[in-house]
């Protein structure tokens, strides 16, 4: 029987069941149909900018898919849940059924025992601390203009980015326990996933499990303890080989009201040790970090400002916490190879901010490779290893219309990068959206949204080869203007410029460092997009897209291009 | 609420005071972008190994960076060829250990070799010499290498087409030893050209092979030359098991394996199979085997070798050597 009979006779089964179940005599909801719908196609095409005319590369294509996702979320009793999502997809041209393809998209069971200990297995959203596991969305351009969310939007989609959690599959389960005095309860959180299966001859069975136990002293502090642990299960292969990554954390929570203030003090202190035994001849990895970030709140008035300190040791390993959500290995959707060389096209900002092809769900036990021109001062977020430093930072939120965020990092490296001179780090963010439409009380929506975020890593080292010094300005700004009911207006346009140079480190399977690759960057990348959407309901929406996206290496080390895109999405959600 | 922040403040005092660091991490980028220099000469163990006895050759120099290098060893007489390379600072034994085997065929003989040690972005080069007392052995069941011609045991069959060669052969191509088996001819009404039966009885071992009982550790091996410019050959093995011990092998209840070989390649090439992967062929399409379809490769009865070739092409020609079972994947 092949893949598509079974998945059809599962379809049927749980169709037929959820019918059942939906028909019983009762008057409490117990099935729901949830899912969503989306098509996309793209016309796209590729102008190369080289000294020799590219004649090899085909410079057009079209392309694009329709998919339905199908979910049936049944609840047979009150304290049971389960959920089946399947995907059908179909890539256009893709003629009677040759280009279809069906999925599992979704499957997890959930439920409460004895009214006391929640559980869930198969699909899980899973996030602890920034420090254990944690989805730092480091090199996501979260606070794009709306045009280019239309397309991170299905990113986040597609690898279940809620937040900042991680897709899994595995258990999770968690319980709480009340005191009359003392303190007011404890929280305990543990989970268990699975991150690769044998294969019986040297690949071991590997699992990440954690586990948390919140203290609620009193209302407004909170002190807990983490751990969370990757390991490989003895036996389970012919060979032994044994990895394992192991952090454990202390956290604090305190909040306080002082007149109109709103004081939060957030804090994480831990370590972490790494070990491989294909590496016997190496020392463990081992060193500690702290975190801590006091948040105030003026309420009233609408302004807020946070300062932070970060020192995460250079031996500091977490793979649940530094695993990058994208993948700079991975190829572009299209046009892969370019000039007549037919060499690989680099990525430029349209794959990062659409492709969902580069963005990995999985949890890597490997340091990932890092792209200093996109995210050089905390590629790994806050838990970034060999850093030290303060952050501040301050927003104002008017409650009608504007938002200002801006934050500072200053930080510096604790150990040398093949010296002893230390790199020091500056970023700078700065994001405002301001709803004018709002302060005018207008019916009609009208937004404009502008950021600039910079980013410098110097060094200075004895001998002038030593010496870095590279500088990142991403620059962006964007409109959405509601010219008739339900139907927007939107533009936008992000530039990306990164000069100087910087040594990339490449790391061995210990995440050690084997070598210094000097790379010097005069990039200048720009992407406009301009279109029309047009909302038939809060999550059903179809957009018209043009989008232009350059890409120009100044050093010519890749020949420069364009890519002039124009898209149209229809997506809903139910 | 108060004695807690400061317990928080005293932690956090405490933790965040790092020692400085003499040391840093990785190689020094002083070293790895200032001039190459050579700072331990380029050296070997011994200038005569004698490899049948388990001796290597372990090469030596220090640089003042890591660099991407080169070892060529070149037999004198045998224009054999082994080539080491990696990206380090140090050559030894963990990275420069030769045991006499050959990238490039034919294999090493006793010989004089010239080890050249080429350097990325360096234009000088390293040379030095060494001898092989003995040459590399291998450790295995040899069931043809041609050396000593026909075994009187063996049964061959050759159609009576055009051009046909089915001869031992000797001549400087030899991957192995100095002979080797030449497979030509046409046969423009089957796909057999020739065939050769190697049946047990004639390694002195009984009915049945001397091998392990467990299929993963034992591997077949074979050299084939593919002729450039040359309709495509197969060649085809077949093992087969004798399960019952009646001393012959059934094809209605005991096993045959095959091993088929596209020969699309020009020049010698290794051909290794682990005994365990091999799988029944019908017509070249996979099939169950006949008997306890388990791998047995203590109970092959014969290894019979066919070379095939598309009637409709015409004329078909390789070259075969060395054919060995080994415990682990052959390294030559």
């Amino acid at each position: 029987m092949n893949l598509k009979k079974i998945i059809f006779l599962f379809l049927t089964c749980c169709f037929s069941l959820a019918t059942a179940i939906a028909q019983q005599p009762t008057t409490r909801k117990v099935v729901d149909f949830t899912g969503g719908a989306r098509s996309v196609v793209t016309n796209n095409s590729l102008l190369v900018k080289d000294t020799v005319p590219d004649t090899t590369t085909v410079g057009k294509n079209t392309g694009g898919y329709a998919l339905v996702d199908l979910g049936v979320n049944i609840r047979p009793n009150q304290t049971t849940e389960l959920m089946g999502m399947f995907r059908i997809r179909s890539g256009y041209g893709g003629f009677w059924g040759a280009g279809v393809t069906f999925d599992v998209r979704q499957l997890w069971l959930k439920g409460i025992i004895g009214d006391i200990v929640r559980y869930q297995v198969g699909d899980l959203n899973l996030k602890q601390t920034p420090f254990t596991l944690y989805n730092h969305r480091a090199d996501r351009f979260d606070s794009l203009p709306d045009v280019f969310s239309l397309q991170s939007d299905i990113v986040d989609y597609e690898r279940f980015y809620t937040g900042n959690t991680w897709r899994q599959q595995g258990i999770n389960v968690d319980f709480g326990l009340t005191f009359a005095k003392g303190i007011q309860g404890i929280d305990f959180t543990g989970y268990v996933t699975r991150m690769n299966a044998t294969d019986f001859l040297s690949v071991p069975d590997r699992l990440f499990a954690g586990f948390s136990a919140i203290v609620v002293q009193q209302e407004g502090i909170k002190l807990g303890y983490n751990q969370s642990s990757i390991f490989d299960v003895k036996g389970t292969s012919a060979e032994s080989p044994s990895f394992s990554n192991n952090v454990q954390s202390l956290t604090a929570y305190f909040h306080r009201t002082v007149q109109n203030l709103d004081l939060t003090l957030d804090g994480e202190a831990g370590k972490s040790s790494y070990a491989d035994s294909r590496f016997a001849d190496r020392d463990p990895l081992e060193d500690y970090f702290l975190y801590g970030k006091l948040n105030g709140l003026w309420k009233n008035k609408g302004i807020g400002f946070n300062v932070g300190y970060i020192n995460v040791g250079p031996d500091f390993r977490s793979m649940g916490a530094q695993t990058k959500e994208i993948d700079y290995s991975a190829s572009p959707e299209y046009f892969n190879r370019y000039t007549n060389g037919q060499i690989l096209r680099p990525l430029d900002l349209t794959d990062l901010i659409g492709n969902s092809n580069l963005y990995r769900t999985s949890i890597s036990d490997k340091l990932m490779d890092i792209q200093p021109a996109i995210n050089n001062v905390l590629p790994y977020g806050i838990a970034t290893f060999n850093r030290l430093g303060a952050f501040a930072g301050f927003n104002y939120i008017k409650v009608k219309g504007l938002r200002l965020d801006v934050t500072q990092y200053q930080l510096r490296e604790i150990r040398g990068q093949g010296t002893l001179a230390l790199k020091s780090f500056s970023r700078t963010d700065i994001n405002a959206r301001f709803q004018i439409g709002e302060v005018l009380e207008w019916k009609k929506k009208l937004c404009v949204h502008g950021g600039v975020f910079l980013q410098s890593t110097d060094r200075k080292g004895d001998l002038a080869v030593e010496d870095v010094s590279l500088k990142t300005t991403r620059l962006q700004g964007g409109v959405e203007v509601e010219i008739s009911k339900g139907l927007d207006l939107l533009g936008g346009v992000v530039q990306l410029n990164s000069s100087g140079s910087d040594f990339i480190a490449d790391r061995d399977d210990y995440t050690e460092i084997d070598f210094f690759e000097r790379v010097d960057y005069d990039l200048l990348q720009q992407t406009f997009a301009g279109g029309l959407r047009f909302r038939f309901e809060k999550n059903i929406y179809i957009c018209a897209l043009y989008q232009s996206s350059r890409y120009n290496d100044r050093t010519k080390s890749m020949p420069g291009f364009t890519i002039n895109q124009f898209a149209l999405i229809y997506n809903m959600t139910f | 609420m108060k004695k807690s922040l400061i317990l928080l403040a005293i932690v956090a005092l405490f933790a965040g005071c790092r020692k400085e660091t003499d040391t840093f991490d990785g190689v020094s980028i002083q070293d790895l972008y200032s001039d190459f220099m050579m700072l331990q000469p380029f050296n070997v163990s011994s200038d005569s190994i004698d490899f049948s006895n388990g001796e290597t050759a372990v090469f030596t120099a220090l640089f003042n960076k890591p660099v991407n290098w080169t070892l060529e060893i070149s037999g004198q007489t045998s224009k054999a060829k082994k080539v080491i390379t990696g990206l380090s600072k140090r050559i030894d034994a963990s990275n420069a250990t030769w045991d006499g085997s050959t990238t490039a065929f034919p294999m090493f003989k006793q010989e004089a070799c010239v080890v050249q040690l080429l350097i990325d972005g360096v234009t000088d080069t390293f040379q030095l010499q060494t001898f092989i007392k003995s040459p590399k052995v291998n450790e295995g069941l040899v069931i043809a290498d041609y050396e000593g011609g026909f075994n009187s045991a063996w049964t061959r069959f050759v159609q009576s087409g055009a051009n046909m060669d089915f001869n031992i052969k000797s001549d400087s191509l030899c991957p192995q030893g100095a002979k080797y088996l030449n497979m030509a001819g046409t046969v423009a009404w089957d796909w057999l050209i020739g065939l050769i039966d190697y049946p047990a009885t004639a390694y002195g071992g009984g009915n049945t092979l001397p091998l392990s009982t467990n299929p993963n550790n034992v591997y077949f091996n074979c050299l084939i030359y593919g002729v450039p410019n040359t309709n495509e050959s197969l060649v085809l093995f077949q093992f087969k098991e004798d399960e019952n011990g009646d001393g012959v092998y059934n094809s209605n209840t005991d096993d045959q394996y095959d091993f088929q070989i596209t020969v699309n390649w020009a020049g010698w090439k290794l051909v290794s199979i682990r005994y365990n992967d091999l799988v029944s062929l019908y017509n070249g399409q996979p099939t169950t085997a006949n008997g306890n379809a388990t791998h047995n490769p203590d109970k092959i009865a014969k290894v019979s070798m066919l070379h095939l070739a598309n009637p409709a092409n015409g004329y078909a020609h390789c070259k075969i050597d060395y054919l060995i079972f080994t415990p682990t994947p052959l390294n030559p």
